[in-house]
């Protein structure tokens, strides 16, 4: 891996063939400054800060690709010079308003100026009027501006959406007779300076991005930020409490940025969640969904003596979701051993029936891949889940390995999303069937699959669903034709060739695979394909929540397990709760529920709820310590940002007759046979070291199983005509946790299609009614949601006021339906 | 009758002398607060009354109304009797000083002194050593280590100053050949010349430095000076009974003032046309503005360096004063 | 004075260093030092010191509550936030840096986002419980709205009568009354300020 060796300032550094210098530097704790580029993301030679002198030539060290031998110095005089210019010219007509900036303190404009030692101004230009802008939760500042463009940088390369870009600035021309009084980057960079300003690509008037808020993360002046932090408090006051994400399985690092409420009121208060943007993008839930807290004033100690009393008496089956801790499943589950509680978490139950099967053929416990796999592959395919919404975190990844590696992908899905289409054009979508997802699975083995390891029966099968015909086509094929032409004047002859096209009668070999038909592709997406696969030698398959609910899931788990075997693929099976792994590899689920339900965050006859609702409260999960189970197969630490002056379900645990003091005292317990690791809570580092390492928690360890091939053959999967409705959330929601944050609540729509609603002559705001065959039925207002496509509604399961289960008895997330319009009241 | 006249005229004057000397002595705390004040760019007391006169009736119903207060563990009896004993004897001293010249008032002549014996000046400083007893005993009985500091150094200061006073005013009595403070002013009447302060130098500063020494003012405050043991033996002490201390050092401040007054600055002979009652008080004025002076302008002195002075300084010079004095006599 | 005396910090040349006075080794030196005081009449001089002052009567004492004293500008009483004189709206923009530097750490502020769009200072207390009254704040402020009042008389029930926003702020009748006035102490602009900066350019 590190196969040359490079030297910076006199250190002799390994690197990688073709690696940046600046990533060589930073891995070797060596400082270039820098304010435009974003690790993991496209140079963009905006700042030129980064100017070094390599083999005694002037070099941008973000976009110099490391070579053999090279001889790297980051600081000279000549360099400084140039640098303290560039920032002198940033901070240029820059408003002296730092003491209301957001950014002051934690601005990179602020530090640079300071580090380069500007403590004069020899230019001068005419400002231009620059006005705000409002986006939705972001809010723009072009004054405080200084177009680096790591926000159009990041949303691009990491996000995917390429919702910004440099718009001219109408500013006034920059005198030429600068030109001579300033150093030469310097003068470049204002020139570039002075005519840009950041616009929405679009042209729209506001963002129409799934708004991430990514942009704001990455800014670093005060120009963009988020528009409810904005003005709320200056950045050092706010302590920086690591954690992770608890909406959805990334468990990406975040940081809730915490502070007293007010003045008369001491109790901390989280004020926003910042990240590590370099390393890891976050989620617009995970950026904008931080206060779903559960805020109770004391502990009830008659409600708890009514859960304890009835867990000892009457209770003979826990149910809850996976947006748990690892330790609070583990409670659960010693209390299954010590009590014989059922455990019921259908979900969770679904996720670990996969991964059995899926073991069965891999010979693995777990999947091989991970999201820093998927991000340094060349070719990803994501299949059975609407990644954008899904996992959002896996789509960011999937958009930066083909941008950045020149790689090509593939996106599976029964609904169209025009944002992942827009990722590249190397990124083919495929709108396929619903219920296609075996014949997808045996379509990526037949096509990927190593026909030499395979087994006999499998390619006997595969062969099956190719038929070869001779087809006669036409083809445009160019001949050169030799002429001698005579020269008038001269009359001397000359040889000329004239290329002449002509159409020819061929015959070729059509090899036709009945798998595309059954997928509801386009016929040549095998050559598509080809195509695309053209140079890539690192593969990533990512596979979502679709196929685990599947009535062939079994199967596809199978199929899965043998693309781990027989295809150079690396494969994520992306946990569809926050920490679904963590809960399938802990607890030992049942099928069959008891008389007496206890809920943990979902209905029972006795429910513990962190969401407010239920006979005891608990804590939310932004308010307990604890370890989650990552997509990434890591258990990574969250920490407690806020209070909980209740009851845990340690408390419940301890008085039913488990003795431990803190719920933490289960981190070294968890099972060592599934993978994890006797490490206790508080070793467990939470930070991206320098190089980009993601030093959080521990990795699971993957078990090494027996296998075997046994798959059964495609079962032909007809759904009933009709309309149908696909259980998923809108952007930005999860779970009824991301609706109670106050900047993410909405009330729950059934999100469709510009398509949709003009071919059904409704429109956005009108009420349908929704039954199925079982007698189900539910009334529920159309929103048009402009990030989707295709004919299939998405039906929300965030908001608690809708109760979508009846739909979905069998856990598929797609249903047939009949929708009828209901006339306004 | 002439006993009952002579009973009557001594119970009078006795009324007389304690009313004016408590009124003085409270008087006196006045214009403590005011001279100190004034030395010290300072205006004092300035709103009980016009210039702060009344301050004296504030403090002295302060005094009366204010709770007395006697520590659990204090020894009761003898707690409440200290300091009665203290300015019971600063009072008794007064009975054998004569104030003024005899005057007739009403065709009666007045001696201007209680009970003119003719061991005065013994009977003084008899009287005056009994005033021990009252830091003695409040010190002791208080149940107070400040106040059983205060009352130890009380013990040890007056009773090596005893010795001092006691020397040096025995050559100006060799002199004089008589212990009645009579005989003494009227040996003195001959003008400023004849005063025993020209003849008994030595004697004189002595006398005034061991008088500073017992009426405990500065620079001696040893026995009550805060920085060290609070308030010495009054610590405890509230009220009236802290009040009676009070009136007692300053009683004995007036006593001593008039002592150094008759015994070496001629008393109240007159001096030209002043007469000697304008004379005494003049006299006596000055000395009381002494204390006060002195106070403002000079530092307190520690216990051994007090100790060391008089043992070894002023013990000495008083026994060869006296020695001088009979030499000269002879 | 130029700014390179004040970066002089060794001053060890300026100090006098005074041994005292040398112990006696024997009786006869330790009484040749007694008849030196007795006889040097020093006692005398603080004699004639207080009666000097005494005579002269120049009185030094303020009846307190019918005459008050003037403060400097530098002294450092309770805090004001002042008003811009041109407007009147508050000084204070909010920044922080006083919450920051406060080392007793007894100021905290809150801030919002007002219908302008501006940053506003919603609430603004002082612990004066805490407060050490050592003038950072007013020294680190930009826009010298957080100042030291000379209102030295702060006897109160609660000592947070003092420390919200409203009892600092120049009320508007006082400010429409022209009673504000700028503050010339702790923090303040010296009056050659203009000469200590280095100047932008605006040549366009």
């Amino acid at each position: 891996m590190n196969d040359i060796t490079i030297t910076i300032d006199g250190k002799a550094c390994l690197a990688k063939e073709g690696e940046y210098v600046l990533g060589v530097a930073r891995r070797n704790n060596i400082f270039i400054p820098a304010l435009c580029y974003v690790t993991n993301c496209s140079p963009t030679l905006a700042c030129r800060l980064c100017l070094v002198d390599i083999d005694g030539k002037r070099a941008y060290s973000c976009n110099a690709r490391a070579k053999e031998g090279m001889n790297v110095i980051t600081k000279s005089e000549e360099i400084e010079k140039e640098r303290r210019a560039i920032m002198e010219i940033y901070d240029v007509n820059h408003p002296l308003e730092c003491g209301v900036c957001d950014q002051s303190g934690e601005c990179e404009l602020q530090n640079y100026t300071l580090h380069m030692g500007v403590d004069a101004q020899h230019h001068c230009i005419a400002d231009t009027h620059r006005p705000t802008k409002q986006w939705g939760r972001i809010h723009y500042d072009a004054s405080l501006c200084i177009v680096c463009e790591r926000c159009v940088t990041v949303c691009k390369d990491m996000i995917g959406e390429s919702a910004l870009k440099t718009v001219p600035r109408g500013g006034a021309e920059l005198d030429k007779a600068w030109k001579d009084k300033t150093e030469k980057d310097a003068y470049a960079m204002w020139n570039k300076l002075q005519k840009s300003i950041i616009g929405i690509a679009s042209g729209a008037e506001s963002l129409d991005c799934t708004q991430c808020g990514e942009c704001t993360a990455v800014c670093p002046v005060g120009a963009l930020v988020g528009s409810d932090f904005q003005y709320s408090s200056n950045a050092w006051e706010l302590k920086k409490i690591p954690a992770s994400n608890p909406h959805s399985s990334d468990c990406s690092l975040l940081f809730y940025d915490v502070k007293q409420t007010s003045i008369s009121n001491p109790e901390p208060k989280i004020y926003r969640v910042s990240s590590e943007h370099n390393y890891a993008p976050l989620h617009a839930a995970a950026r904008y969904g931080f206060d779903f807290q559960n805020e109770v004033t004391c502990k009830d100690e008659k409600a708890f003596e009514t859960v304890v009393e009835s867990l000892k008496t009457k209770v003979d089956t826990i149910a809850f979701e996976s947006y748990i801790t690892n330790e609070e499943a583990l409670i659960l589950q010693k209390l299954k051993e010590k009590y014989g509680y059922k455990l019921i978490n259908p979900e969770a139950k679904r996720y670990q029936e996969f991964l059995k099967h899926y073991a069965s053929t891999s010979g693995k416990s777990l999947y091989s891949g991970d999201l820093e796999r998927v991000r340094s592959s060349n070719f990803v395919v994501s299949f059975a889940s609407a990644i954008k919404t899904d996992s959002p975190n896996a789509g960011y990844a999937m958009n930066n390995a083909i941008g950045m590696n020149k790689g090509a992908g593939l996106y599976f899905h029964p609904i169209a999303d025009p944002v992942v289409s827009a990722y590249s054009k190397n990124l083919l979508s495929i709108t396929h069937k619903v219920g296609a997802e075996e014949a997808i699975a045996y379509f990526l083995l037949d096509l990927f699959g190593d026909k030499e390891a395979m087994p006999k029966a499998l390619i006997d099968y595969l062969a099956t669903f190719h038929t070869i015909e001779k087809k006669t086509i036409q083809e445009n094929i160019k001949e050169d034709v030799k002429e001698m032409v005579k020269d008038e004047e001269s009359g001397e002859e000359k040889e000329v060739i004239t290329s002449v096209s002509k159409v020819v009668e061929k015959e070729i070999e059509v090899d036709t695979n009945a798998l595309v038909s059954l997928i509801g592709a386009e016929e040549d997406v095998s050559d598509k394909i080809t195509k695309l696969l053209d140079k890539k030698d690192s593969f990533s398959l990512m596979v979502g929540e679709d196929v685990y609910a599947h009535p062939r899931a079994k199967n596809i788990a199978k199929l899965l397990g043998l693309i781990e075997r027989f295809t150079p693929f690396n494969i994520v099976i992306i946990p569809s709760r926050t920490n679904t792994l963590g809960v399938s590899l802990i607890c030992d689920l049942d099928e069959e529920k008891g008389n007496y339900i206890l809920g943990y965050n979902t209905k029972g006859d006795v429910t513990l709820s962190a969401l407010g609702k239920g006979d005891l409260a608990m804590p939310a999960l932004n308010q307990q310590e604890g370890t989650f189970t990552s997509m990434n197969k890591r258990v990574v630490p969250t920490n407690a940002a806020l209070p909980f002056k209740g009851y845990y379900l340690n408390d419940i645990a301890n008085a039913l007759g488990l003795e431990t003091e803190w719920t933490i005292d289960y981190t070294p317990l968890l099972p060592a046979q599934k993978g994890f690791k006797a490490q206790k809570f508080d070793d467990l580092p939470n930070q991206y070291e320098n190089d980009g390492r993601e030093n959080r928690g521990y990795l699971l360890e993957t078990q090494e199983l027996t296998c075997n091939d046994e798959v059964e053959p495609l079962e032909s999967f007809t759904c009933k005509e009709g309309d149908m409705v696909y259980l998923a959330n809108p952007v930005h929601q999860f779970s009824a946790f991301t609706n109670k944050a106050h900047q993410l609540n909405e009330a729950g729509a059934l999100y469709v299609s510009k398509d949709f609603l003009e071919a059904k002559n409704l429109k956005s705001g009108d009420m349908v009614t929704l039954e199925n065959d079982a007698g189900a039925k539910l009334v529920i207002a159309l929103k048009e949601e402009p990030m989707i496509g295709g004919m299939i509604p998405y039906l929300p399961d965030f908001d608690t006021k809708i109760d979508v289960t009846p739909f979905f008895k069998e856990g598929y997330r797609f249903a047939s339906v009949t929708m009828k319009g209901v006339a306004h009241v | 009758m002439f006993e009952t006249a002579v009973i009557v005229e001594t119970v009078v004057k006795a009324v007389i002398v304690v009313a004016v000397v408590a009124a003085m002595a409270g008087f006196a705390t006045f214009i403590e607060r005011k001279v100190l004040a004034f030395m010290q760019r300072r205006l004092g007391p300035m709103h009980v009354g016009p210039y702060g006169l009344l301050q004296l009736a504030a403090d002295g119903i302060k005094l009366f109304t204010k709770e007395d207060i006697i520590p659990q563990n204090a020894i009761k009896p003898i707690f409440m009797i200290a300091p009665v004993v203290a300015a019971t004897s600063a009072f008794v001293a007064m009975a054998a000083v004569p104030y003024f010249p005899e005057f007739t008032l009403f065709g009666y002549t007045i001696h201007p002194i209680i009970s003119d014996i003719n061991v005065a000046l013994l009977y003084v400083m008899g009287v005056a050593s009994v005033g021990i007893y009252g830091p003695l005993l409040a010190g002791m009985s208080s149940a107070n280590k400040w106040s059983l500091l205060g009352a130890a150094r009380a013990v040890v200061q007056m009773l090596s100053f005893e010795v001092v006073s006691g020397l040096s005013i025995l050559a100006p009595i060799m002199l004089i050949g008589s212990l009645s403070l009579i005989d003494i002013n009227d040996y003195q009447s001959g003008g400023i010349s004849n005063w025993l302060i020209w003849k008994q130098p030595l004697a004189f500063v002595l006398f005034a430095i061991a008088g500073f020494m017992e009426t405990n003012r500065a620079p001696f405050d040893t026995v009550e000076f805060e920085a060290e043991v609070v308030a010495g033996y009054a610590t405890e002490y509230s009220g009236m009974r802290w009040g009676l201390f009070f009136i007692g050092e300053y009683a004995n401040m007036i006593t001593i003032s008039v002592l150094v007054s008759i015994i070496f600055m001629g008393g109240y002979a007159p001096l030209g046309f002043i007469p000697g009652a304008v004379m005494m008080l003049l006299k006596v004025s000055f000395w009381i503005f002494l204390f006060l002076w002195v106070r403002a302008a000079w530092p307190h002195v520690r216990p051994d360096q007090l100790m060391w002075v008089c043992w070894k300084v002023m013990m000495p010079l008083a026994v060869v004063n006296i020695l001088i004095t009979g030499f000269v006599l002879i | 004075m130029t700014l390179n005396d004040f970066k002089k910090r060794d001053c060890s040349g300026d100090y006098i260093f005074f041994e005292g006075e040398k112990k006696s080794e024997n009786g006869w030196e330790a009484f040749q030092r007694v008849m030196k005081r007795t006889l040097k009449g020093e006692l005398f001089v603080g004699l004639w010191v207080v009666l000097r002052e005494m005579i002269r009567f120049d009185i030094h004492t303020l009846k307190y509550p019918a005459e008050k004293m003037e403060m400097g500008p530098r002294y450092r009483a309770i805090h004001r936030l002042l008003r811009l004189f041109e407007s009147g709206s508050e000084r204070c923009i909010g920044c922080g840096l006083c919450e920051k530097i406060c080392i007793a750490k007894c100021i905290r502020m809150e801030t919002r986002i007002d219908e302008k769009s501006r940053k506003e200072v919603s609430e603004y207390s002082i612990n004066f419980g805490r407060c050490i009254f050592c003038g950072y704040c007013a020294e680190v402020c930009p826009e010298l709205a957080i100042v030291h009042g000379v209102e030295y008389e702060n006897a109160s029930e609660q000592r947070a009568h003092f420390g919200l926003k409203e009892d600092m702020l120049t009320p508007l009748d006082t400010f429409r009354a022209k009673e504000q006035k700028e503050f010339s102490g702790f923090g303040a602009l010296s009056d050659h300020a203009d000469e200590t900066v280095k100047q932008t350019p605006l040549a366009y």
